[in-house]
């Protein structure tokens, strides 16, 4: 397959491993919310290392699966964007309002991080304890 | 670059007063004699257009007018006979994936025969250049030593072979040809031959024989051979602008370029890529690499002949879209390329050069 | 066009078969004079450098160690024909010279002296004789150009080498990524930014924040004269790809007067963190830093 999606605790771990035309995206994008439903995540975490290219289709494909994620109540992370790409999502004038972590390690702790706070009530001792669950 | 300036040409020309205008409003005198629907006939002329586009560099003169009323016939025969899936679906035509028939493996039988029974039709000489040249992958240098000609004559003796061999193939696939004028009409047609097409009258004889008429869509409907220092891809659905910006990448690096810059001509591309799908359906994107004294680059060309921009000005604003996109497509590219012209008659098509060089 | 060449030629061949021998006697016989005086005529091109100011950043010592090198190379070239030793030493001796600010025409300048006095030399010698002159000159000026040529090529060469040499090490000394602690970046952009450089330094930024795993980037442009609006755009694409990377990037060194460049290109400078001095950003980072290490320490 081209994607993976994989669970881990609260969390799912989707991860592409090969460019994606249009309506793969799309197919991906409603794949994955509808997981998010059946499997009560609460944060996902997509890996995008494997993209050599993210225009604005792609781009535009991950800000509205990250937006129907938090309405289906999930946070998201986009992790592994290489430096390239990077650089030219910005130069091609995306704003890509999304939150991006480094590796899947980053994007797992961030994820951590803000669902915990939101379980707790955002304490500072609460989300120590959510981390520890 | 040949190939570049080959596009530039083709372009001027078609856009010439007595071209492309009066193409249109002859394909839609034949279409509209055929077909009620005004949307449909929108469609299929916009499409014989695109066809014609990518077929004309290979005609003669006098052969493009008989090959677009040819062209245009087929499109609405096809029509008809999808007719029941929908006027609104009238794309999907077009969509290798959507043609995919349950009886796959018998098809793909057939075929392997054809192609077996074309190459006997083939002689001996041409058949053995041609399968070490393609099957064997020997290069035109060293089979042109061994054959005490010159490289250009080898790649000349090929292209001609190729020529021979997608008409005996179709023939194959077909029945007999009719007439004695069929075969050598295909073959000038098959190899872009423009001198023999007018020897032949090839155009009065497509207008004549509904075989060869029949034949010289499939003849035409395939994917230009590209040379190493050109990608030639047909954009038409999703699939092909990864096919397109990943080949335009690799001509990048290939050209010298760092991974960073590859990557932004390659997301240029893509979004020039996607306009030819969302908006006129059908193109053709060549990337080149391009010079100019010292200075290399890659240029980037994107043509369609789909209803063409009314406002270009407003179509580079960031923002600006048509189709509930983001409107980065075109002033993105711009920013993320060196030079970028677009040119588009409404109505006829749009064409975009961007260039891209080397620090 | 190459008819009446031919018979021009085999009209030479009949008349003048004897002369290239005599040709062949000619070069040592020079060769010899131009040893025999060898002392002489490198004192008189001495006093020529010196009279035209060339070589001043050199001491007259220096000049006359040199200029026997030269001499030397030279009639050897004359001698031999082949340019390849004096071609090393050329190389050698731009190598010498180049950082002590000699320029080229000063190096082309000393070679058509010593081709002038030579050339003069040998007029005095065989004045008497027009003829035999003639011959002479035929011999010498050829090669005599031809030295000054390879000098002046291997000298140019040189300077382009150690120019980009020079070029590469200071772009380089110039965008260091320096990682101060675990996590933590820090790019001190020190000169003029140019496109180029801008281009160069955001991709060495990206690569580093993914090489060293970084987390917050501190950018300090202290060290920046000014600014104009494609630089400023630059900046501001460095910050939002790292950023895609999952850097926050801090901003340090902000003068007023960039702020107000940013401010004009519309730049929203709220939604870039900014902080006054390179301390203070490192600090800042350290604590966006410590606050992360402390959780993962505690969980």
């Amino acid at each position: 397959m081209f994607v993976s999606i994989l669970r881990q605790g609260d969390f799912l771990i989707a991860s592409i491993h090969t460019a994606l035309d249009d309506t793969e995206l799309l197919r991906f994008q409603e794949d994955l919310v509808t997981q998010i439903g059946t499997s009560r995540a609460q944060g996902i975490v997509i890996d995008v290392a494997a993209l050599d290219v993210l225009d604005s289709f792609a781009s535009s494909a991950l800000r509205d699966l990250a937006q129907m994620a938090r309405l289906r109540g999930a946070a998201t992370v986009i992790v592994g964007i290489q430096p390239d790409v990077a650089f030219a999502i910005v130069r091609l004038g995306m704003e890509l309002d999304i939150h991006t972590a480094l590796g899947l390690e980053e994007g797992l702790a961030y994820l951590e991080s803000v669902t915990s706070g939101n379980r707790a009530g955002g304490s500072a001792l609460g989300a120590l304890r959510g981390v520890d669950r | 670059m040949s190939a570049g300036r080959e596009v530039i040409d083709q372009d001027a020309r078609l856009d010439g007063s007595d071209g492309l205008a009066e193409l249109t409003g002859l394909i839609r005198r034949v279409v509209a004699g055929r077909v009620d629907s005004r949307e449909a006939v929108d469609d299929i002329v916009q499409e014989t257009v695109a066809r014609l586009l990518a077929a004309s560099h290979r005609l003669d003169g006098r052969a493009v007018g008989p090959y677009a009323v040819v062209t245009a016939r087929n499109l609405v025969a096809s029509q008809w006979r999808r007719a029941d899936t929908g006027m609104r679906h009238a794309h999907r035509l077009f969509d290798p994936r959507a043609a995919v028939a349950p009886d796959e493996a018998l098809l793909e039988r057939e075929e392997a025969e054809a192609i077996r029974s074309a190459l006997d039709r083939l002689s001996p000489r041409e058949r053995e250049v041609l399968l070490a040249h393609e099957v064997h992958g020997r290069d035109t240098r060293s089979l042109a030593d061994e054959l005490h000609s010159t490289p250009g004559a080898v790649a000349a003796q090929l292209s001609r072979s190729r020529a021979k061999l997608r008409v005996e193939y179709l023939i194959e696939l077909d029945r007999e040809p009719p007439t004695g004028q069929c075969r050598p009409v295909l073959l000038s047609l098959s190899a872009g031959d423009k001198r023999r097409q007018s020897e032949l009258d090839a155009g009065y004889h497509l207008l004549d024989c509904g075989y060869c008429a029949a034949l010289s869509e499939p003849l035409f409907d395939r994917r230009a051979a590209a040379a190493p220092d050109e990608v030639r891809v047909a954009v038409e659905v999703d699939a092909d602008i990864v096919v397109v910006r990943q080949r335009g990448r690799d001509l990048a690096m290939q050209a010298g370029f760092s991974a960073a810059e590859a990557t932004m001509i390659a997301t240029a591309v893509s979004e020039i890529a996607r306009n030819i799908v969302r908006f006129a359906r059908r193109g053709e994107v060549t990337v080149t690499v391009a010079t100019d004294g010292d200075a290399t680059g890659v240029t980037v060309v994107a043509r369609d002949a789909g209803p063409g921009i009314p406002d270009i000005e407003r179509a580079l604003e960031p923002g600006f879209t048509t189709y509930g996109g983001r409107g980065l497509g075109l002033p993105g590219s711009r920013r993320l390329m060196d030079e970028f012209v677009i040119v588009s008659d409404v109505g006829r098509g749009t064409t975009v050069t961007m260039t891209k060089w080397r620090r | 066009m190459a008819e009446p060449e031919l018979d021009d030629e085999s009209e030479l061949d009949d008349v003048e078969r004897a002369a290239p021998r005599d040709d062949h006697r000619l070069l040592p016989a020079l060769v010899a004079h131009l040893r025999e005086h060898r002392t002489e005529l490198r004192e008189e091109w001495e006093r020529r450098i010196e009279t035209t100011h060339l070589l001043q950043a050199m001491t007259p010592h220096e000049v006359g160690s040199e200029t026997t090198s030269v001499y030397d190379n030279y009639v050897e070239v004359l001698e031999t024909g082949s340019v390849d030793a004096l071609q090393r030493y050329a190389r050698d001796l731009s190598e010498r010279i180049i950082p002590r600010g000699v320029e080229t025409h000063e190096v082309v300048g000393i070679v058509l002296l010593l081709r002038d006095v030579l050339a003069r030399s040998l007029f005095l010698k065989y004045h008497d004789d027009f003829d035999v002159l003639n011959r002479v000159l035929d011999a010498y000026e050829p090669a005599a150009n031809r030295i000054a040529n390879t000098v002046a090529v291997s000298f140019v060469e040189e300077r382009e080498r150690i120019i980009r040499q020079q070029q590469d090490a200071i772009r380089e000394l110039s965008t260091p990524v320096l990682q101060v602690r675990e996590r933590l970046l820090i790019l001190p952009i020190i000169g003029v930014l140019d496109s180029q450089r801008a281009t160069q330094l955001t991709d060495q930024l990206l690569r580093g924040i993914r090489l060293n795993r970084a987390r917050v980037v501190v950018i300090d442009i202290t060290g920046v004269p000014d600014i104009d609006t494609t630089v400023a755009n630059h900046i501001v694409e460095t910050v939002d790809a790292s950023r895609l990377m999952g850097a926050s990037v801090i901003i340090t060194g902000l003068s007023p007067e960039i702020a107000r460049t940013l401010v004009t290109i519309g730049v929203d400078l709220s939604k870039m963190n900014t902080i006054g001095d390179l301390q203070g950003g490192i600090e800042e980072a350290e604590r966006q830093l410590g606050f992360h290490v402390t959780r993962s320490e505690d969980s």
